[in-house]
């Protein structure tokens, strides 16, 4: 097993409905569609034989309208759900086989999650909501009171300790519920659409905040949203599910420039690639340039670029140039963009 | 017809009538035989200018009949028992008539006056029913069919036109209501008794005239179908070394006794074992009840007036604010002025008392009901008859289980009163949000840290409205209570009705209402403060 997979599921069905395992069976030999699944057996087709992992540290984004069983799908890494049929392992260990105990410490411990509807406990403060893992694992009032202190300095909230969850706006409250999860210092982070409640400046605000959180603190997320560009700026890799499938999985540059079927493609069709596209995938080869332009030696007096340098810089270059943009891997030629290619690029 | 121009002038209603021929066409279909007149008529309706006055003549001579060809049911019903009625008075003129000429012939004139007087107010009665009757659903036969039509209209499987076969249907009706009907009113009915005089001398094998064995199965009560062997008597006596024997005696009558008797002594005889061999239970039950009894009234009557009612106001004021507290005072002075001081501790002491059971057992049982589906399917039901029975009945079972006085008192309370505690604290756990249930579980809750800080500290509002309404309906079935024995305020009430002593009951009813206001004010309060 690769090593730095922290999170792998492997072949997951969930139907739900008293008839699950006839349907299952049914399904899997005759390949029936969710409709038809409905109506001979009452049961609805949740998660279809989806395959993932997730790598140590990366976010990993899926991507689907609602309905696409992605909420569900996420649900059986920490098992609030057991799937139909499949495994999910966690650092390689089985989810399905382990104890109620050992569940219940897994997930105090290892893995945080965070709810589209904050759910936070209405009752009790901001801090003792954020403490409320530690506390369910016995620990004492002063660790619980020091580490809450502490992560409500991390997400920018010190001083709301002692206010009551209602008290906050929705960025505020959804700021707790991510300090929430990360109370215990679990090495997984499982995100439920977090900011799709909330208003659209404040969910950048916090999209940006969570990117430097995550870097910061090494963690492995999994992140569920319905939102396409959320996805793309946020995602290490995208997963896009459609009627419990998974349809794609790449990197944001992947699904943009090679969309797997017309579903993908509709989705990203709109989406501006200026920074999700980078130069590599639309410079020319140094020698194929010379030969239409015959110009190359000019190459060190134009604007350069790194491969890995994404559209919207290239255009900052270029604007009131006559010359193309050199792309230079570690001082060394690697290609040349043009006005026109960068000009296509953006088109797509 | 004419198509006007948008924003020509209004003119085409003046010059040109509307088309009616749809309208009229449904309305034919619809009524068939005479589609004419009716079409006509629903037409009037319809544009409403049907005037007060109009009638329709077949429904007036034909009565309930025509509209039983035309499938009218309700004006049938309406003109049947319009009729039936008139003729039940024409049956009780033919029977005073024959009543006056029997008192005529035995020399009892009062009775021959009083007869014939009530002879012709069931005269008057018949007719103006009759002819009144008639008005009336002449007057609304249209009427009623416009409306028949128009549901007609919406599901075409509804009666249409007139078919004869309708009118065998209600002749049916009318040849099972009304001979037998008309019979019972014509003649003195047998009453009960008699016809379980009738009874027995059948039993015995006399001769009895048919017609009064006819009258009493079909124009008397329900004829008692079932005779049953009279049970055996059981009694229970103690034995010398304190063990209990049973005795059974044959019973002191050999006649059959109906369902009703046959059953309740075959109860009586159940409780009576029960108490003779199961009496330590009970015994067991009313001694526990007793002991916290013991403990709530050391508080409330056992300690002296001054400070118990320092106590009561500062607690008042404490929980509910020093509104509540002034008003408490007042209460409480009501109750010292005028001699209730004790009577209503103890009044007090019952509630706290039953209160205390009712949520001690409340809150486990409905977070039974909201945990579990055998809780539910058990408990509900049970809950469901505790509130459907009238609070007299459950003093019952308490005083045939646990004799009288003061615990049976709190026991049937208890029964009354908790249905609530359990309810409102299922509701309340039942309505936590899932995703808050969700989120606990995520952080690895475990099943009881979920129902201790999470589902019981959000049902809490509910649990305390449930504490609240227990208090409120223990203080009035305490007082029913005061009927077994249970004493306080009730005995007052219970004690001045048998005297007739209308003053001093009201004055202890005033102060009922008073300590009611006062709990009810102060739990509230507490509640939202």
């Amino acid at each position: 097993m690769d090593e730095r997979q922290v999170i792998e599921a492997r072949e997951v069905w969930k139907i739900f409905g008293e008839r699950a395992e006839e349907a299952l069976r049914a399904v899997r030999q005759d390949g029936l569609h969710k409709a038809e699944v409905l109506e001979r057996f009452g049961a609805v087709v949740a998660v279809r034989d989806v395959d993932f992992a997730v790598e140590k540290g990366e976010i990993f984004c899926i991507m689907g309208l609602s309905g696409s069983g992605k909420s569900t799908l996420v649900r059986h890494i920490n098992r609030l759900i057991q799937p139909t049929h499949g495994q999910i392992l966690v650092n390689g260990q089985d989810m399905g086989a382990l104890s109620a105990e050992e569940l219940r410490a897994l997930r105090a411990s290892r893995i945080g999650m965070v709810f589209q509807n904050m759910a936070l406990l209405p009752h009790r403060t901001v801090r003792d909501n954020i403490a409320f893992a530690l506390e369910l694992r016995n620990t004492d009032p002063f660790t619980c009171h020091q580490s809450a202190n502490g992560l409500l300095e991390t997400v920018g909230l010190a001083g709301y300790g002692d206010a009551m969850p209602s008290e906050l706006s929705g960025g505020m409250q959804q700021r707790v519920g991510l300090a929430r999860a990360l109370a215990a210092d679990p090495d997984i982070l499982l995100m439920d659409e977090p900011f799709s409640a909330l208003d659209p400046l404040i969910r950048r605000g916090l999209q940006d905040e969570f990117l430097v959180l995550s870097r910061t603190m090494d963690k492995t997320t999994v992140f569920i949203t319905h939102d396409l560009d959320e996805a793309m700026r946020l995602g290490s890799r995208i997963g896009i599910m459609r009627d419990g499938e998974m349809v794609q999985i790449g990197t944001p540059e992947d699904i943009i420039l090679h969309p797997k079927d017309g579903y993908v493609a509709d989705f990203v069709q709109g989406l501006s690639r200026l920074k999700l596209v980078f130069a590599h995938r639309i410079m020319e080869r140094p020698e194929i340039y010379d030969k239409s332009h015959g110009n190359l030696a000019d190459a060190d007096t134009w604007p350069q670029a790194h491969p890995k340098a994404d559209l919207n810089s290239l255009v900052s270059l270029i604007v009131g140039q006559q010359c193309p943009i050199a792309i230079r891997d570690n001082g060394k030629l690697a290609g040349i963009v043009t006005k026109d290619a960068l000009l296509k690029g953006i088109q797509g | 017809m004419k198509v006007h121009a948008p924003g020509g002038q209004d003119g085409g209603q003046a010059t040109a009538p509307p088309d009616n021929s749809d309208s009229l066409a449904s309305f034919k279909e619809f009524a068939g035989p005479r589609g004419d007149r009716y079409g006509r008529t629903f037409l009037r309706i319809q544009q409403a200018k049907l005037p007060g006055y109009h009638l329709n003549t077949s429904a007036l001579i034909g009565g309930f009949l025509w509209a039983a060809l035309r499938g009218n049911w309700p004006l049938f019903w309406i003109g049947f028992a319009a009729d039936m009625v008139a003729a039940v008075n024409m049956a009780l003129v033919h029977k005073y008539d024959l009543a006056a000429v029997q008192a005529a012939a035995d020399g009892k004139d009062f009775l021959v006056q009083r007869y014939d007087g009530w002879s012709d107010a069931h005269l008057q009665a018949a007719l103006i029913l009759f002819f009144a009757g008639r008005l009336l659903l002449g007057w609304l036969a249209d009427r009623l069919y416009y409306h028949h039509y128009t549901r007609w209209r919406i599901n075409r499987s509804l009666p249409s036109g007139q078919t004869i076969k309708r009118l065998g249907v209600g002749m049916l009706a009318v040849l099972l209501v009304a001979p037998l009907t008309i019979y019972r009113a014509s003649q003195f009915a047998p009453d009960q008794r008699s016809c379980i005089k009738l009874a027995h001398m059948i039993q015995d094998g006399e001769q009895v005239p048919l017609k009064d064995r006819f009258d009493c199965w079909t124009i008397s009560e329900f004829p008692t179908l079932v005779w049953l062997q009279r049970p055996p008597q059981y009694s229970f006596p103690r034995n010398d070394d304190g063990t209990r024997s049973i005795v059974v005696k044959e019973p002191s009558s050999q006649r059959p006794v109906n369902l009703n008797n046959w059953l309740s002594e075959h109860i009586d005889q159940g409780i009576g074992y029960m108490k003779a061999f199961y009496g330590w239970l009970f015994d067991g039950v009313t001694r526990w009840i007793r002991v916290l009894l013991n403990a709530v009234e050391a508080v409330f009557v056992g300690t002296p007036w001054i400070v118990t009612s320092l106590m009561l106001v500062m607690a008042a004021v404490k929980l509910a604010g020093s509104r509540m507290g002034v008003f408490t005072a007042a209460v409480l002075i009501y109750m010292m002025l005028f001699g209730f001081w004790q009577t209503a501790m103890s009044t007090i002491s019952l509630t706290v008392a039953a209160t205390v059971i009712c949520v001690v057992a409340g809150l486990p049982l409905g977070i039974w009901v909201a945990k579990s589906k055998v809780g539910a399917a058990v408990v509900t039901p049970a809950l469901d008859i505790m509130q459907t029975i009238p609070s007299f009945v459950y003093l019952l079972p308490a005083v045939a289980f646990f004799s009288v006085g003061k615990p049976p008192g709190i026991l049937a309370t208890v029964i009354f009163a908790m249905p609530p505690m359990v309810r409102l604290t299922a509701l309340g756990i039942q309505h936590v949000p899932a995703s808050t249930k969700e989120a606990a579980l995520a952080f690895g809750a475990s099943p009881r840290q979920l129902l201790l800080k999470v589902e019981l500290p959000l049902a809490l509002p509910s649990i305390m409205a449930g504490v609240n309404q227990v208090v409120m309906l223990s203080l009035s079935m305490v007082v029913i209570a005061a009927i077994i024995g249970a004493g306080g305020m009730g005995f007052i009430v219970v004690d001045a009705l048998a005297r007739t002593q209308v003053g001093r009951g009201i004055l202890a009813g005033i102060g009922i209402a008073l300590i009611a206001m006062m709990i009810d004010r102060v739990v509230q309060k507490a509640n939202r403060m």
